[in-house]
């Protein structure tokens, strides 16, 4: 059981320790290395979603909300992402190296072909969504090995658009 | 039955049928209730529950999956106001708000329409006949040169010919564009052919219409713009200014009123231009008028727009007066019964957009389950949204999810009003833009007002980026939350029924249950 936060690789661990409806860390571990515990103390606060932090003396309220592994954090007036993972490890080796769809809509312009190379940054496609063109960048450099659409077809969020090995 | 209001109108009304959705269908729905008016609300099938519909004492169904069919679809709207007894219709910002055609075609099947003269919407829409008449009528332009362009038609060497005249950076425009869409930047000529398909594709997916146009790109130009009520006895006042300079690719960010750049001369000069441009096409309504201010201090016309601005409530705080309001009275043909020395100004208003989109991902738009959605409130604070906790953000409509819009005694104190209110709004489910928005007016530049329209797009990320997130702290906290409320975890993107929530089919858990 990991947690990592946002689009951030590191892992942590944490152990809890629970009394009176309060739960605190009592020891945690960043990648495999132990690290000191916040000192925070969290508890139910009495309304849908809203947890009592004490962090460090000072009181605020988080408001959380689950989806599946992701956790929605809100709090210190931010707004956060966390992943649970049973599992541990680390990620999936199948999405290394695709691009998925950051959202639904439709691809107005394919600008490679499989077998291409391309540059970091360099603009793969146009995807059409709530009315405007987004340009889909090349998240570092490599050869196109497959491409999954073609021109005007919809696609879901998510969606695995292309391949690029190293 | 008229409201009492309406006494001694030549074009009394009852019930308004408001042809929009979101926030300013609610908008103008509660609008019309405070005025004592029956409202309509039109949906399509993805918004048979939203809140418009909600709030409206009445509501008809648009058949059809496209907007075409639906919100854009003239002949079923000014059908469903004759079925429903409407005797006047509201068409709110974007859909059909300036199309001139749907103007006249409200009026003369004999229902009120409440906005512009459809003439007014169909010179000011032609962003070429608008400039023109600038001219004559004396409106300081954009210095340079501009040409038409025909869809379908050779227009490259043209286009290039002239783009070479009028000088890079250039900006093309979608002569029937508006709100960001069908407008591209063009820093060098090899990457005008692909700039100018874009546009036009835009333009033409947006607004049915796919003529472009160019002209001089101001660099470290502020946007500010004047806000008029005119009415149909030739009477006409500006509500002063609003400042939209804080923009990401053209599309409105923060705005607020008034101007930190202007002094009291030039909005006096800004007010006047404003009204003559206004008094060229007889302008009747609500309307704005917006303007480039150069570094110089010059200021230039840009367009106008002919129908109530999403960014209408900034000058309603300042000014005190009821924009919808007054669009009503207008529109039954009362007078205004407001004198320009007349118009307050009074503290500072500031709005900042929410928008469902990923900042840290590009800006994409993002689409969800609002599972949490708690917007702040309080002194000065004001939330104008057509969304409610639990509704699904699709890429369907525009991602703009609230209007969050607060005023104080000065520009500091709104300034930190905002930033507060900011972090009070807690928004799960959907990535929004608030923990940026809070970034952007943190800002330094921000601060003492010497932001141009350029400043989001061209100041480094870091400094937009906001603070590191405390990792370890987030993580005890999540699994402490995680102990405390959902210690028997399913999956989460639940068919059966919450546990907590206890409705079927509830796609989201909410933490907490009775404990200890």
């Amino acid at each position: 059981m990991e947690w990592s936060v946002s689009d951030d690789n590191s892992r942590y661990k944490v152990t809890l320790e629970e009394g009176e409806g309060e739960v605190r860390a009592s020891s945690m571990t960043k990648d495999g290395s132990e690290i000191p515990p916040p000192r925070v103390v969290v508890s139910d606060a009495g309304k849908l979603g809203r947890l009592l932090v004490e962090s460090d003396g000072n009181h605020g309220f988080a408001h959380v909300v689950r989806f599946g592994d992701e956790w929605w954090v809100h709090i210190d007036g931010r707004t956060h992402v966390l992943k649970f993972h049973e599992q541990g490890g680390s990620g999936s080796a199948a999405s290394e190296g695709s691009l998925a769809a950051p959202m639904p809509g439709t691809i107005l312009e394919l600008m490679v072909k499989e077998g291409q190379r391309v540059r970091e940054g360099q603009p793969l496609m146009v995807l059409e969504a709530m009315k405007m063109e987004h340009r889909i960048l090349a998240p570092r450099a490599g050869e196109v090995t497959k491409v999954n659409y073609e021109q005007g077809d919809r696609v879901d969020m998510g969606s695995v658009l292309v391949e690029i090995s190293e | 039955m008229n409201p009492g209001w309406m006494e001694g109108s030549p074009t009394p009304f009852s019930k308004v049928l408001v042809a929009n959705r979101g926030e300013i269908a609610v908008r103008v729905l509660r609008a019309a209730r405070e005025s004592g008016l029956a409202g309509v609300a039109l949906y399509s099938d993805s918004d048979e529950s939203s809140l418009h519909v909600e709030v409206a004492e009445e509501a008809v169904h648009l058949e059809g999956d496209s907007l075409d069919q639906t919100y854009l679809n003239a002949e079923a709207i000014i059908e469903a106001a004759r079925e429903c007894g409407a005797d006047a219709i509201h068409p709110g910002y974007g859909f059909l708000s300036e199309r001139a055609d749907f103007a006249r075609a409200v009026e003369s099947a004999g229902l009120v329409w409440i906005g512009p003269p459809a003439e007014a919407i169909e010179t000011m829409g032609d962003k070429i006949s608008a400039r023109t008449l600038m001219i004559e009528s004396g409106v300081p332009v954009i210095p340079g040169e501009e040409i038409a362009v025909e869809d379908g038609a050779d227009h490259l060497g043209a286009l290039a010919t002239s783009a070479a005249r009028v000088g890079y950076p250039l900006l093309l425009k979608a002569s029937a564009g508006g709100g960001g869409k069908g407008m591209r930047a063009v820093s060098e000529p090899k990457s005008l052919r692909s700039e100018f398909e874009a546009a036009a594709r835009e333009a033409s997916a947006a607004f049915g219409d796919g003529t472009v146009y160019i002209e001089r790109l101001l660099t470290k130009a502020k946007h500010v713009e004047i806000q008029i009520l005119c009415d149909s006895h030739g009477g006409a006042v500006h509500l002063n200014e609003r400042d939209c300079s804080l923009q990401r690719r053209f599309q409105k960010v923060i705005e607020e009123a008034p101007s930190p750049a202007i002094n009291q001369m030039t909005r006096e000069e800004m007010g006047a231009a404003a009204i003559t441009a206004a008094k060229a096409v007889d302008y009747v309504g609500a309307g704005t008028v917006e303007f480039l201010l150069a570094s110089n201090g010059q200021f230039f016309f840009l367009e106008m727009n002919t129908r109530i601005q999403v960014e209408h409530p900034v000058t309603e705080m300042t000014t005190g007066i009821d924009l919808v309001q007054k669009q009503f009275e207008v529109a039954a043909g009362l007078m205004l019964g407001l004198e320009q020395h007349e118009v307050r100004q009074s503290g500072h208003a500031i709005e900042a957009r929410i928008y469902a989109e990923d900042p840290n991902g590009g800006f994409l738009p993002s689409t969800g389950t609002l599972a949490m959605w708690r917007p702040p409130s309080g002194p000065g604070i004001r939330v104008d949204s057509g969304n409610r906790e639990g509704d699904e953000v699709t890429i369907d409509f525009d991602p703009m999810l609230a209007k969050l819009i607060v005023h104080a005694p000065t520009r500091e104190a709104a300034i930190r009003r905002l930033d507060i209110a900011l972090s009070d709004f807690v928004a799960l489910g959907v990535r929004t833009n608030i923990d940026f928005l809070r970034n952007a007016i943190s800002h330094r530049a921000f601060h003492e007002g010497i932001i141009d329209t350029d400043f989001l797009d061209e100041t480094p990320w870091e400094e937009l980026a906001g603070p590191l997130p405390d990792e370890a702290k987030l993580v005890a906290v999540t699994a402490s939350a995680r102990r405390l409320g959902l210690g028997t975890a399913h999956s989460g993107t639940g068919e059966a029924v919450d546990e907590h929530s206890g409705h079927p089919g509830d796609p989201f858990r909410t933490l907490r249950r009775a404990f200890p």
